[in-house]
């Protein structure tokens, strides 16, 4: 196979390719961010008055709970947020078949560059 | 700095040999000690304390994996870039591409996270009133270490060195100091942990913890981006990833036997200090001081050694030209990627201004899990291309393929854990890894050099 | 006295910032593109690691 040669790239055009690349990067880390749609499925059971009691800490518990500043009231916020483990199947079909579709494209196009890379390493003379 | 020796440099500039193992188990340890101070207690909040210990284990014999596999493979590989020149000599460019974002995400998301314990941390300790924020120190700190990174890789290490040590102590000194052979003393494990409160969410809650059990050791596998500057990288490189693996695996199993018995679960799983608070727990001034000083160190040496592995990824990426060959440079008289470190240092800061502490973790947890699933198929290609014996290896791990199945099961158990949670933020990820990755194999990949790019001296691989 | 520690930080990472700044340029103007991006992948392996096949 004849050694390929890659065109040069215009300086400009190198730097709008870093440009297009920081912009994903940022879209990709930011929007969900921005969007508030991280560690959403947690809920607070609201307990009125709360007392080490009613929030079920044994004494031992407690000791320690105060020892580091917390009273009934602030622990509150922290001991009755909880997680709720629903599954939403079709957020989860919908993951799964991006991450395999993603995971297969990944492969495919990857071996087929692969081979150039070989072809020409290994064949040429 | 004397400009008398600038005109007479070398006409070729490389990263220079410097290190040896103990610079590769301070790379490892370093990055990822951070996560005892702060990170996997969140697996509490998932599942409970019994839950984070489960993970512990699991997420240990994950890692111990991680760390055989790519013994193996980048002793016989060894160049800057670590899985990334892996990626591209045994399954091909476009997956090393990715490869190369997960680790620059992974670890600029960790140097982020770092940064912003590190400040909160600071302002913690000054106390509600003091009027402050965190965003001076955070600056401060990426800043400082940028430079040590410029400066050079050896004090830089040496200094990473330093630092870690100070802090794997400080757990063992805080372990040592409760009296961990007289449960009831100091540690009250069996009123804090009862069997009602163990596992407070059942199974699934298990499930959930692996997204933060991963915490435990992240950034161990970093230890490859110095391959390229370690004077005998088929020695030094198994070697001190292996040495860190045990040190983390102690580090961890201490800090979860002294936080369980020290803090309520929902306390511990809520904290962002939890080795701090473990320390005020005891109510010794001495412990609760020493465990601030050294949450600081190891959130210190953890994103110092993001900003060295992101900094290699990225010159890799520009050297093979898979990104603009500008941030290829190396510097004439510090020999380290000095454009790439400039780079990456703004992205970092305007992150650590931004996000919170641990959907930035998440971030780098979700690269991370990508990683890991890319190099359990890797070692099996690896292992049909160049059978033992068709090439030298400097490591040969035991028990193929055990560890790599065992990996990729573990790692589809965490994509599971992270999606009760964290779902869309993970499909919006791999939704940006499609559209880079269209990018580069339809547009990018034109500008790249086809055969130049595989670089070791090897026969052909089998099958092609 | 918090305060004051901020300010100092801020003053480092100017400092420290701008000494990075200043030294990029001045590399970037003293060496030549080709002399500063002249390093390869796998060179030194390339001399001293031989793989029988």
């Amino acid at each position: 196979m004849a050694k390929y040669n890659p065109p040069d790239q215009p300086i400009v055009m190198q730097l709008f390719d870093i440009a297009c690349l920081v912009a994903a990067i940022f879209l990709a880390l930011w929007f969900p961010l921005y969007m508030g749609w991280a560690g959403i499925s947690k809920n607070l059971e609201k307990i009125d008055n709360p007392t080490w009691d009613a929030l079920k800490q044994n004494p031992t518990m407690v000791a320690q709970w105060e020892k580091l500043g917390f009273t009934p009231e602030t622990a509150h916020a922290i001991i009755q947020n909880k997680w709720v483990y629903t599954i939403d199947w079709t957020q989860l079909i919908i993951m799964t078949v991006v991450l395999l579709g993603y995971f297969i494209f990944l492969f495919m196009a990857s071996d087929r560059e692969y081979r150039d890379v070989i072809d020409e390493k290994f064949n040429s003379k | 700095m004397t400009t008398t020796s600038m005109g007479s440099a070398p006409q070729k500039i490389s990263l220079s040999r410097v290190l040896g193992p103990i610079h590769v188990w301070a790379l490892g340890v370093g990055i990822v000690l951070v996560g005892e101070f702060d990170g996997w207690n969140f697996a509490a909040d998932k599942g409970g304390a019994l839950a984070a210990l489960i993970v512990l284990w699991f997420c240990g014999l994950l890692y111990s994996a991680v760390a055989m596999i790519d013994s193996e493979v980048t002793s016989t590989i060894a160049a800057a870039g670590g899985q990334y020149a892996q990626a591209k000599h045994i399954v091909g460019p476009l997956m090393a591409f990715n490869v190369a974002l997960y680790m620059v995400f992974a670890y600029t998301m960790l140097e982020v996270s770092d940064a912003i314990l590190f400040g909160d941390a600071i302002v913690s300790k000054s106390g509600g009133d003091s009027g402050i924020n965190h965003n001076s120190f955070v600056a401060a700190s990426i800043i400082i270490l940028a430079f040590l990174n410029y400066r050079g890789v050896l004090t830089n290490l040496n200094f990473n060195f330093a630092i870690t040590a100070i802090a794997f102590l400080s757990i063992v000194i805080l372990f040592f100091s409760v009296m961990p052979w007289s449960q009831g003393t100091v540690l009250k494990l069996n009123e804090l942990v009862t069997p009602e409160n163990a596992l407070p969410y059942g199974w699934i809650g298990v499930i959930a913890s692996f997204h933060w059990g991963i915490w435990y050791f992240l950034g161990i596998e970093g230890t490859t981006q110095a391959a390229e500057e370690v004077r005998s990288p088929a020695r030094a490189l198994p070697l001190g990833t292996m040495a860190g693996m045990v040190t983390l695996l102690i580090a961890a199993t201490m800090t979860w036997y002294v936080c369980a018995s020290l803090l309520p679960w929902q306390l511990l799983g809520s904290t962002y200090f939890p080795l701090w608070d473990a320390g005020r727990a005891t109510q010794s001034p001495l412990l609760e001081n020493m465990m601030f000083i050294t949450t600081l160190l190891a959130a210190l040496a953890s994103a110092n050694g993001c900003i060295n592995d992101a900094a290699r990824a990225w010159f890799s990426l520009g050297r093979d030209r898979y990104l603009p060959s500008w941030f290829s440079a190396v510097h004439p008289k510090y020999r380290t990627p000095y454009r790439s470190i400039i780079f990456l240092t703004p992205i970092a800061l305007a992150f650590a201004f931004v996000a919170d502490l641990n959907q930035a973790i998440t971030f780098s947890i979700l690269s991370g899990v990508l990683q890991y699933t890319f190099m359990s198929i890797n070692i099996m290609m690896f292992r049909k291309k160049w059978p033992l014996g068709s090439i030298q290896r400097g490591y040969t791990h035991p028990l193929h393929p055990i560890p790599a199945i065992m990996l990729f099961a573990l790692c589809m158990v965490t994509f599971f854990a992270i999606f009760l949670g964290y779902g869309v933020q993970l499909t919006a990820m791999v939704v940006f890894y499609i559209v880079v990755s269209v990018w580069f194999h339809f547009y990018r990949y034109q500008y790249v050099r086809r055969g130049a790019q595989f670089t070791m001296p090897w026969p052909k691989p089998q099958g092609y | 006295m918090w305060v004051y520690l901020t300010y100092l930080c801020w003053a480092v990472c100017v400092g420290l910032g701008g000494w990075m700044l200043f030294d990029w340029y001045k590399i970037d103007t003293t060496y030549s593109e080709d002399t500063l991006t002249s390093s390869r992948e796998g060179e030194i392996e390339a001399v001293s690691e031989k793989h029988k096949v």
